[in-house]
């Protein structure tokens, strides 16, 4: 395979001139499921092979993908991208240029303790199952449990015209469970997610009864939970909150493309942008979190990026090709959900760096705010404006945690909110989730817990 | 790679069934897909880009006992890759568990003509026609306003094909293409960038209109400019399609669907007849709907596409149903089955989703709102109570409406209410309708929504 993959990428830099030329070759394994109310709705296994080609030619960007490692069409393919490029170019005001790089030559071999491709699917269904069983036994008022399960295997052979040659394994276990319920004409809804890299040791660990139970107690307690008042309050947001905040509301302001794109960023590298409590981080090698991974698909090696310093902003998540803009370095953030796909610029684990306050301590000097401690789905704009949908919280009153309020909302400007983070808590945790930008990444977001002294929150009707 | 013909397509999946079979299937069905598509991209100004993506492979679920096993390959060259598809669909089905309400698979019904869904012009286009479509677009835009950026953007052209058979004696072929433009933007001036703006034109057709995308994208970036705060007030708010799409696909669009009504999760269990929405409110599920984005001659589970009255003068009339669902209740499916290529199992999901229009024109709608906004965009709609229908996003972009007159463009205004609720509020509607997603509506006056500003 990997001659054939050579003389093809080559092959583009001879015959049609390819400035640069890569190949990203795949062999996936997936297993998923989806229970609803424990019944299976089918078990599903499926193979997905395929390439994807990126070639520069004459400074614009050519893209091929197919579903087929067969060496007649790969051939076809990637001279098709440099057709494709070459045309694309016709209009080229700034050609498009990368950024020099040491080409890397690695196999990355995991090993997990629990390989879900070795796990019989029989085990995975009772897995779910006793999930589902603990969500619906736990109140009758829980009236529906939709469980939907994934794991990934395979590996993914990256080879570029510079001498780069990376073989790696995927692995990814993730699963949503979500679980609603009903009191009269009130309609709760609650959901969790898990992901690793690890294996299916992650289950070991959130196991049925903890994440079942998780789910469906929030569900229960919503039922008598009351919409929060609108305006702008004092919150505290928990880790899972903050990990959503940062990711969304931070975060994709620091993707250099989107940076690039005219996001309120461009002007603030090297200046205060949050308080001097603000440390932010992406982060692609922590262990086993659900977005760490070795090389990224543009053959950088991952790294932990410091964002921002202390409030400063100090670094953004760079591509080569955002890289040469800035005369920075590369991140490794770059990543491609498949073969289908191009890679673009991702978040992998970003968080914010705990520092001193328990939790007592930040919420002792609210009189009247919210408790936000898990979101629903998240946001942002390029003009800064973001907004994080709430599952669960709790009012502060006197400083102490109150009455239970359902579907809250926060929104606001990144910057003018980053500077009202007043106080940052010693703990940590670190939640999974999956991001969307035209492709699905996943991802990771977390932190400790925070105070904001004053945020917008979208009150009920 | 060469595009595999109708009757290589239904050979495919009529060969997959007959395996399964063969295997030890009860029953079996098999779903081939194969989509080409070819995109120009514009990044940050220019034209960055061009890519072309041919995706295609077989899904098979196999029934054995009561209970699916489902199971994927996009590998189509080897005899080989298939046969351990299909033993790994019934060892999936082996694996599972019996499924007392599982009835059988859609049986065969006579097909129905769809119009205006292929168009040959389209799928003869080259890179060098796309990367003119997309200069077309990319000028206008610059012509129009000086402080605005295109930020990215492009012009794409597919063509898809699927072929459908299972044991009951259902086969068919279907194949259709799908051309569009898009344009996002900003406005930028002095410390002021506005929230991204966005514009597109999907046909079935080749007669897309990429000046008009330009322009428009243009003209909405440079009039978000100079953004005021609002103050917190229940007030008018006018809806248009993108803003609107975004609060029904996660709410109302489920709650007519026969599965979340089974399984308790639709508001809409035991409303049959009654009154949900103002009584100007029509709406069809179409999915025969001419020229439309989700129109095909059959749905994921080869069920012929229909036209359903959901809505009727604001009466609850129907649910859309997959085969599950319906033989479930005993009931026909509504063909409502749809699938993520070769790759998902059905699920029941709307067509198009056909929001009837009024008769009014935008500009008499923005007319007779003394006060209230114009909501283009709505960030955080995913994030709603898809239960309850409760929402609590951002209006953004969104114009304040003065006298029946646009007066500025507003900042960070929050909107909270219910989707269900605000069906009955619906006030009036225009008739500039339009297709976005699954979505063909007009633009839509609601009153009395909570808007939370400063």
């Amino acid at each position: 395979m990997e001659d054939i993959l050579i003389k093809v990428v080559d092959g583009a830099s001879q015959k049609f001139d390819a400035e640069y030329a890569e190949v990203r070759a795949q062999k996936l394994s997936k297993t998923m499921l989806t229970l609803k109310e424990g019944r299976v709705e089918a078990a599903k296994q499926g193979i997905e092979n395929g390439a994807a080609f990126r070639v520069l030619v004459n400074g614009a960007w050519g893209f091929a993908s197919v579903g087929t490692l067969n060496f007649e069409t790969l051939n076809e393919a990637i001279s098709g991208a440099c057709k494709m490029a070459k045309a694309a170019s016709s209009r080229l005001k700034t050609p498009i240029k990368l950024i020099e790089t040491k080409a890397v030559n690695d196999k990355v071999v995991v090993r997990p303790r629990k390989d879900p491709s070795k796990v019989p699917i029989e085990d995975k269904i009772n897995t779910t199952l006793a999930m589902n069983n603990v969500i619906l036994g736990y109140d009758n008022r829980v009236k529906s449990c939709t469980i939907d399960y994934l794991d990934l295997t395979g590996t993914s052979c990256f080879i570029n015209n510079e001498g780069a040659y990376i073989e790696q394994d995927k692995l990814y276990v993730w699963s949503r469970i979500t679980a609603t319920a009903k009191q009269a004409d009130v309609f709760t809804f609650s959901r969790e997610e898990i992901g690793s890299t690890s294996g299916s040791e992650v289950f070991d660990v959130e196991t049925p009864e903890i994440v079942g139970e998780r789910v469906a107690k929030r569900a229960v307690e919503q039922l008598k939970a009351k919409p929060p008042k609108g305006g702008t309050f004092p919150v505290v947001l928990g880790p899972n909150v903050v990990g959503v905040f940062v990711h969304e509301a931070f975060g994709h302001l620091a993707e250099a493309d989107l940076t690039l794109s005219g996001s309120i960023l461009l002007d603030k590298l090297g200046k205060k942008i949050a308080s001097e409590v603000v440390t932010l981080y992406d982060d692609g090698t922590m262990d086993g979190a659900f977005g760490s991974f070795k090389y990224d698909d543009e053959g950088t090696p991952t790294q932990k990026t410091l964002l921002v310093k202390e409030g400063i902003v100090v670094g953004l998540m760079h591509s080569r090709e955002t890289a040469q803009k800035f005369n920075a370095k590369p991140t490794g953030n770059m990543r491609a959900e498949d073969f289908r796909v191009e890679p673009v610029i991702r978040m992998r684990n970003t968080f914010m760096e705990p520092k001193d306050y328990s939790f007592e301590e930040l919420v002792n000097g609210i009189k009247f705010g919210y408790y936000l401690k898990s979101f629903r789905g998240g946001q942002a704009n390029l003009d800064g404006t973001f907004q994080v949908g709430i599952q669960e919280a709790y009012e502060i009153v006197n400083g102490e945690l109150g009455k239970s309020v359902r579907n809250a909302s926060i929104s606001g400007n990144t910057l003018e909110t980053l500077f009202k983070v007043d106080a940052v808590g010693k703990d940590f945790e670190l939640w999974p989730g999956r991001c969307g930008k035209g492709q699905t990444a996943f991802i990771c977001g977390g932190g400790p817990h925070v105070r904001v002294k004053g945020v917008l929150v979208g009150g009920g009707a | 790679m060469v595009v595999l013909k109708r009757e290589e397509m239904l050979s495919l999946a009529e060969d997959t069934v007959g395996s399964a079979l063969k295997g030890g299937a009860d029953e079996a069905e098999a779903f081939a897909y194969q989509g080409l598509t070819n995109n120009v991209v514009i990044e940050r100004g220019q034209i960055a880009r061009s890519s072309r993506i041919i995706d295609r492979g077989v899904g098979i679920r196999a029934i054995t006992n009561k209970a699916v096993g489902f199971s994927y390959t996009n590998v189509l060259e080897s005899k080989e890759a298939i046969e351990e598809t299909v033993r790994k669909a019934l060892s999936a089905a082996k694996a599972s568990k019996p499924d007392g309400d599982w009835h059988s698979l859609a049986s065969r019904k006579p097909s129905v003509p769809v119009e205006k869904t292929y168009d040959r012009s389209i799928v003869e286009l080259h890179s060098e026609d796309l990367v003119k479509v997309a200069s077309v677009m990319l000028d206008a835009a610059e012509k129009t306003d000086k402080r605005v950026f295109p930020i990215e953007g492009g012009a794409g052209a597919s063509y898809l094909s699927t072929a459908i058979a299972n044991s009951n004696g259902v086969a068919g072929f279907d194949h259709g293409t799908i051309i569009e433009c898009s344009l996002a933007t900003v406005g930028q001036q002095r410390d002021e960038v506005t929230p991204v703006c966005f514009e597109f034109n999907a046909e079935r057709s080749y007669n897309i209109d990429p000046e008009w995308v330009g322009k428009e994208a243009a003209r909405l970036a440079a009039s978000a400019l100079k953004a005021r705060k609002m103050e917190t007030k229940s007030t008018n708010v006018i809806f248009t399609q993108f803003a609107f799409q975004g609060l029904l696909y996660f709410t109302l669009v489920n709650a007519v669907k026969a599965d979340y009504v089974q399984r308790n999760q639709s508001v809409f269990k035991g409303k049959m007849g009654e009154k949900v929405a103002s009584e100007i409110v029509t709406i069809y599920d179409d999915g025969l709907f001419s020229g439309g984005l989700r129109t095909w001659k059959f749905d994921g589970e080869g069920v012929p596409q229909q036209k359903t009255l959901i809505i009727e003068q604001g009466v609850l009339r129907n649910f859309i149903y997959d085969n599950y669902a319906a033989k479930k209740e005993g009931k026909e499916s509504t063909g409502n089955a749809t699938r993520a290529g070769y790759l998902s199992t059905p699920n029941v999901e709307a067509t198009n989703f056909h929001f009837m229009p009024g008769n009014k024109s935008p500009e008499e709608l923005v007319s007779e709102v003394d006060e209230g906004l114009l909501v283009y965009y709505l960030q955080g709609a995913h994030s709603s109570n898809p239960a309850s229908g409760e929402f609590s996003v951002v209006a953004n972009p969104a114009w304040k409406i003065e006298n029946g007159e646009i007066a500025y463009a507003t900042k960070g205004a929050m909107l909270a209410g219910n989707i269900f609720q605000a069906l009955k509020n619906i006030s009036a509607l225009a008739d500039n309708e339009r297709k976005i997603g699954q979505l063909v509506a007009p633009w839509v006056l609601v009153e009395n929504v909570k808007v939370i500003g400063k």
